[in-house]
């Protein structure tokens, strides 16, 4: 079976029993952390709008997977996880960079990972078209709806026959910047979280001063966040199951139950990233 | 003033350290068949095109490129520890990771091909020994500017993520960005050429694979002269592209309206290359046209 052909086992609804097991998990992890580290409540807050935002971005991704190597489906030519996190980890970079800036603020920090992850899913994007188009000769062809919703081009016409489309259409293409943007904040807000908790808390662990634990805040702040970006990231690859072509796309529909995930799994890394510098 | 020449120069060290990491990079997973279009390669048997192409894909080649990216940084960074010359740890420490890459390679290749035994697949041991060097060779030259670029963000331009860790951040982001936009041009242009030109390969073609190359059978070496020209390149730009317009806005418009300057360049830049893709889209329209199906089906090699 080609992975255009696998569908979902899941269906598209949200599982109420799972959803509440999600949500008490959720309130379980900020009560706990509510008694064992009150000023780390914000933090968790934080690391849990991070991770739901990385999961709602990457439904904006298309990508297509191996069909989209031959041109069968549309999208991106990898794994849903590995470019949302390629985007996401591109906008921490920046992120990471301006949180460094103790002139800057959150909103500053925040914006431009989100622009950093937005702008390496536009350049991605472009190159993407550019190697169909002028390399393969082939136009740009959705196979999930009639016309562009934004340009409004028709799109069976340009269909190869016996493919799904290919190329990515316009669509398609500010998809994947919306979601490279939403990753690279989601990814950028958990760093910043992290920072603020480990920066404040480690100078009494090590009984040392703040500025020489902070190369020790930072890296610990980053392997989190990069390690929470792909908990987020494979979390809601399992929701799109293969390949989705971006917000046009009926899976898409799909998000809320991925959103519920995202934010659960994030509650309980974030709150062991917390508890390893409180306890 | 002197300090923004400074950081423009070492962008664009660091944006051409990018570029050969990214044309490298592609041409190496599409020797060692390693992107999306390998599913093809594991296919062909199974519908009985026995080939002689290599496949090491295990694993997507983000995880495996963040894997020896941060091999390689890390080694390196500990050499550094020990107060060894910057650019000999990271000449070592490159070449150490890609021994891991080498035997990650031969175990996958053998692997792979040997759960396609059943179909009558062999593993041919003359593939094996010359695919393998030059993928590994292909390794270093992808691996080596990936981690100078890395080491140059940190020791010229001071960003606070310590090596190891952008190693990660930016192994997973090469092989990203070389896995989008190199693999459909390996995937349809190479693997497919018996199809016809300009349209996508229908799925019922699905595994039927061109097996034969100029003279005699085909193996990855001849994907690597073929992709070399086209999707390397453009793997190669775009990688490119990533790390120095990251960078550029940020050196240049950091200090600007606090903070604000380099988000609002970003965003310029963003909606610039909007314009470009849809611009192209529009003339892919125009001059392609419609799709026009071929009267007679052409006959695959």
């Amino acid at each position: 079976m080609s992975a255009i052909a696998a569908g979902s086992g899941g269906g598209e609804g949200i599982n109420p029993v799972a959803s509440v097991i999600g949500i008490v998990l959720i309130l379980v992890t900020l009560a706990i952390t509510y008694i064992a580290a009150p000023v780390a409540i914000a933090a968790l807050v934080g690391v849990i709008v991070g991770g739901l935002l990385i999961g709602f971005g990457v439904h904006f991704v298309p990508v297509g997977g191996a069909p989209a190597a031959m041109g069968q489906s549309p999208g991106i030519a990898t794994g849903v996880a590995m470019l949302a996190a390629g985007a996401g980890l591109a906008g921490l970079f920046g992120g990471a960079w301006a949180a460094a800036n103790p002139a800057f603020d959150f909103a500053v920090v925040i914006a431009a990972g989100a622009v950093g992850g937005g702008l390496m899913m536009a350049i991605t994007c472009l190159m993407v078209n550019v190697i169909y188009i002028f390399g393969m000769g082939i136009p740009a062809a959705s196979g999930k709806v009639a016309k562009d919703p934004i340009t409004g081009d028709t799109q069976e016409a340009y269909k190869s026959q016996g493919t799904e489309g290919h190329g990515l259409p316009f669509i398609s293409y500010v998809g994947g910047v919306i979601g490279g943007l939403l990753g690279g904040a989601g990814g950028t807000l958990i760093y910043y979280e992290l920072l603020q908790v480990y920066a404040a808390a480690l100078p009494t662990v090590f009984s040392a001063d703040a500025a020489e634990v902070l190369p020790i805040a930072v890296s610990l702040a980053g392997i989190f966040a990069i390690g929470m970006f792909l908990v987020n990231a494979v979390l809601a690859a399992y929701n799109i199951t293969g390949t989705i072509e971006g917000p046009h796309d009926p899976k898409f529909k799909r998000f809320p139950r991925a959103i519920i995930g995202c934010a659960t799994a994030s509650a309980v890394c974030g709150l062991f990233a917390i508890l390893i510098v409180v306890v | 003033m002197e300090s923004v020449l400074f950081g423009i120069g070492v962008t664009a060290l660091a944006g051409a350290l990018a570029t050969i990491a990214g044309a490298a990079e592609d041409t190496e997973s599409n020797i060692g068949s390693q992107g999306d279009p390998n599913s093809q390669v594991q296919l062909a048997p199974q519908m009985g095109y026995i080939h002689r192409i290599y496949n090491k894909a295990v694993s997507g080649e983000p995880p495996a490129y963040g894997l020896w990216v941060t091999i390689s940084a890390g080694v390196a960074w500990a050499f550094m520890a020990t107060g060894m010359n910057p650019v000999l740890a990271l000449v070592i420490a490159s070449a150490l990771a890609i021994f891991v890459q080498g035997v990650y390679a031969t175990t996958a290749y053998l692997g792979r091909t040997a759960s396609l035994a059943k179909f009558e697949q062999p593993v041919y041991i003359d593939v094996l020994r010359s695919v393998t060097t030059v993928t590994m060779a292909h390794a270093f030259v992808a691996v080596f500017p990936a981690v100078a670029m890395c080491y140059l963000l940190i020791a010229a331009l001071g960003h606070p993520f310590p090596l190891a860790l952008l190693g990660i951040v930016w192994g997973i982001a090469l092989g990203a960005a070389g896995s989008a936009t190199g693999n459909p041009f390996y995937g349809k242009e190479r693997q497919y050429q018996s199809q016809k030109f300009g349209a996508g390969v229908p799925i019922s073609a699905s595994g039927n694979i061109v097996r034969y190359a100029e003279a005699g059978q085909r193996s990855s070496l001849d994907n690597g002269w073929f992709t070399a020209k086209l999707a390397g390149p453009a793997s190669g730009v775009c990688f490119g592209l990533i790390v120095f317009l990251e960078i550029w806005r940020t050196v240049l418009f950091e200090e600007v309206a606090s903070g604000w300057g380099a988000i609002i360049a970003g965003v310029v830049i963003i909606l610039i290359f909007m314009i470009i893709d849809r611009y192209i889209e529009v003339w892919a329209r125009k001059n392609y046209g419609p799709y026009q199906a071929e009267a007679t089906e052409e006959v695959s090699a």
